[in-house]
């Protein structure tokens, strides 16, 4: 593509829920500031360059994007589709009412979908909605001062016991923990009920050095240790939130202990013998 | 042993880059296109898969609301590949929440523009555990077995044999099932418990 200067761009709804327009606005805005890219945004498809697209493509405004796109000059006639929408047709990739004429409606690898079905794209900005960040850019890489990051992935992953032989083969791994696999796995579902995901894993980590310690340092009385390094922990940490999160895992994790472990009583009282082992 | 900050003061280690970059006061306008720039921590990048820990349950797939992760079967060549579309996510975190293996991981990451859509596609090939009796592939993975046998303890896979049966299929099971349901008829313990052919250990129970 050649070097663009400065690109006039119009700015076509194909059935968008307005997040996409409102993330094209804020770019217009002082903080973000396109026009100084050399970006401005005309009213008429005649005077444009650039052909931004928002919306999964409806079919009410499939021949309304089709005139918009005939109108453009025939060069560069350049067109940006902006959010996933626009990508590929998005979360309503399969709604009625769009207008989809892919052969496995959007179900192929690449997931086609979307405006692409009627013009071609020529930069993809996906995103619900892309932040003006990444819409910046996008154009920012149309105008050639930005390189393009990604790169796609093919893994092959190895049953446990192969070693791998190629690049791109991963050897499976299960991270060293202090506390058993199911003990994590269940304390990481139970937390779900109090924090959200991005903090999960982080208090569920301080949760389980703070367990291995415990056992480390008292291994009599595990319990008592447990509850006065929580105790620490709380007031060092000024956010109730996870001061409440790492109590709820406090009292889960004694809970499955016992649970367990009469479980574990229970099973060797209903089958005193294990049969065929 | 020094005391790792808290946790909230670890997240707010990221700062504006306006602040280290100018002194006295910054400008309006973000200088972003022409420098790098960080988002922060908590921003929702696209997720990433990790091979490593990545075991092919297809959890994620039953989550992703827009289909941008699909799991595409092929039984004949015994592999199922986990096929992630970054053009199609909407960044949801569904996926993240639901992995039981934390294999999907979440990323700051934002410069994704791409102007051709394979770069956006992410593929994890997985092997398909092979039922020897049969000689089928079974729906699930090697590293999924592995993985259960990680999660259960070992008393659990004695009382109920489940190291013999674990790499079989469904009809095999259940023809098993059947055949020592038949041998075992009148006996108190369960049939589930009498998979293996070893005679010497039921003597007593006959």
């Amino acid at each position: 593509m050649a070097r663009l200067k400065s690109v006039w761009v119009y700015h076509v709804d194909a059935g968008s829920c307005n997040g996409c327009d409102i993330e094209v606005l804020d770019v217009l805005s002082p903080y973000y500031d396109i026009e100084r890219l050399g970006v401005k945004v005309v009213p008429n498809p005649r005077h444009a360059d650039v052909l931004f697209i928002t919306g999964p493509l409806t079919r009410q405004t499939r021949i309304a994007l089709k005139k918009a796109y005939e109108a453009m000059p025939p060069k560069p006639r350049i067109v940006v589709a902006i959010g996933t929408c626009a990508s590929s047709g998005g979360i309503f990739y399969n709604s009625y009412a769009l207008y989809n004429t892919s052969p496995q409606r959007g179900r192929d690898r690449l997931r086609s979908g979307g405006p692409e079905m009627i013009v071609p794209i020529d930069m993809y900005i996906p995103g619900c909605p892309p932040s003006p960040e990444e819409i910046l850019y996008g154009v920012a890489q149309l105008l050639g001062i930005k390189e393009k990051k990604m790169k796609g992935e093919y893994w092959i992953a190895l049953p446990p016991a192969e070693e791998p032989s190629k690049e791109n083969e991963i050897k499976f791994r299960i991270p060293d923990r202090p506390i058993p696999l199911r003990y994590w796995l269940t304390l990481r579902e139970e937390l779900r009920r109090v924090v959200g995901y991005y903090d999960r894993d982080a208090v569920l980590n301080d949760f389980i050095e703070l367990v291995g310690r415990a056992y480390n340092e008292a291994p009599d009385n595990p319990q008592e240790k447990l509850h006065d390094l929580i105790t620490g922990y709380a007031l060092r940490e000024k956010d109730s939130r996870i001061n409440v999160a790492m109590r709820f895992l406090e009292n889960e994790f004694w809970r499955l202990v016992k649970e367990y472990r009469e479980w574990g009583e229970a099973l060797k009282e209903k089958y005193p013998v294990t049969a065929g082992v | 042993m020094a005391e790792a900050p808290a946790y909230s003061e670890r997240l707010k280690k990221w700062d504006r880059f306006e602040v280290e970059k100018f002194s006295k006061k910054a400008p309006v306008t973000t200088p972003y296109p022409f420098i790098d720039i960080e988002k922060p921590p908590e921003y929702r990048g696209i997720p990433h898969i990790n091979p490593e820990k990545c075991i092919g349950c297809g959890a994620c797939v039953n989550a992703c609301p827009p289909d941008a992760l699909i799991m595409e079967w092929d039984k004949e060549h015994g592999v199922k590949r986990l096929t992630y579309n970054a053009a199609r996510c909407i960044r949801c975190a569904r996926c993240i929440e639901v992995c039981p293996t934390g294999a999907m991981e979440p990323t700051t990451r934002f410069e994704i523009a791409t102007d051709n859509k394979e770069d956006l596609v992410e593929v994890v090939e997985h092997k398909l555990a092979y039922c020897e009796e049969c000689g089928e592939y079974l729906d699930f993975t090697e590293r999924q077995i592995e993985y259960v046998r990680n999660i259960l303890p070992k008393e659990i896979f004695d009382a109920y044999a489940l190291e013999d049966r674990i790499k079989l299929t469904q009809e095999e099971k259940m023809r098993r099932t059947v055949v020592k349901l038949r041998e075992t008829e009148g006996n108190v313990y369960p049939a589930f418990m009498l998979v293996r052919e070893t005679k010497d250990e039921e003597g007593g129970e006959e």
